[in-house]
């Protein structure tokens, strides 16, 4: 989703992932399922029938065609899930990071004493597992 | 003779969540393809039984155990016309057991999002070739382990 893209994506995964955003650009757009249903199969039989070629070039053009027809017929609004950016709720309920809890006061941490004895022998088991995996950090000089 | 209208009071107040609770979740999935009105299954009333006790809950999530995920997912994949609910298993796989394509595969991952409520990346979801994985994943999402 982000702008970057760091990976090879296969062309593949290309088509499902064009496939898959226009789906949710009909779903949009023809709230009655009924309406729905019959845009995605029509959207289905129109992917079938390029399913077979062969030759990457002409592809590569029809997914890129594509594209512009998605980003053509865009959705205004289009549905979002509560918690997706976009959606209702997304943010609303903030989780603090697991690492606020190493700097808890004292007498805080007191409170809960099992919790944080065993909390404690869980991060030298992490380290202890990190540097059988990975090995000692190497000391870099500055 | 103040006492019965508000035990009616009452009863109104009670009976549309009741009512509420009584809808069957088959009605949220079975639109994957086919708009074809289904009975609820026997696995669906059990689901119902365990979400049935509360009468206000506050916007708050519906119960969710590994068992009920495991439920809810073949429920979704067994409402699929492209998938045989025979040879439907949890560690059949979509591709080999199957025999859907990549394309059916988008379809099971976006109908596993409707019906979970949250989006699947596209890297995350080439991954979930077995229900599963399925299962695991949405666990995962929603911090269930047992």
């Amino acid at each position: 989703m982000s702008y970057l893209q760091t990976q090879v994506i296969s062309h593949t995964r290309k088509v499902c992932s064009l496939y898959k955003r226009a789906l949710r650009n009909t779903e949009a757009w023809y709230d009655s399922r009924p309406m729905f249903r019959y845009r995605a199969v029509l959207l289905r039989a129109r992917f079938e029938e390029n399913k077979n070629i062969k030759d990457l070039r002409v592809a590569a053009q029809l997914l890129d065609e594509g594209e512009k027809e998605l980003f053509s017929l865009q959705h205004y609004q289009p549905r979002q899930f509560p918690h997706s950016p976009g959606g209702v709720a997304y943010g609303r309920v903030v989780e603090p990071p697991d690492w606020v809890l190493d700097y808890w006061h004292p007498m805080e941490k007191a409170a809960y004493p099992e919790y944080f004895a065993r909390r404690e022998q869980r991060k030298k088991e992490y380290i202890e597992w990190w540097e059988k995996t990975y090995g000692k950090p190497v000391e870099q000089s500055h | 003779m103040a006492l019965i209208p508000r035990s009616l009071r009452l009863a109104t107040l009670v009976m549309p969540s009741v009512l509420r609770a009584g809808v069957p979740r088959a009605c949220r999935v079975s639109c994957l393809h086919t708009l074809a009105v289904r009975e609820p299954s026997t696995c669906d009333r059990s689901l119902l039984q365990q979400t049935k006790g509360s009468i206000r809950n506050y916007s708050v999530k519906e119960p969710l155990t590994l068992d009920m995920i495991q439920q809810r997912v073949l429920l979704v994949l067994k409402l699929y016309d492209k998938i045989n609910p025979e040879k439907l298993t949890v560690e059949s796989h979509f591709m080999q057991d199957l025999g859907l394509d990549s394309l059916d595969h988008v379809e099971v991952i976006m109908a596993m999002e409707d019906e979970f409520g949250f989006e699947i990346p596209d890297g995350d979801a080439e991954k979930l070739l077995r229900p599963a994985d399925i299962i695991r994943y949405v666990a995962d999402k929603e911090d269930i382990y047992d």
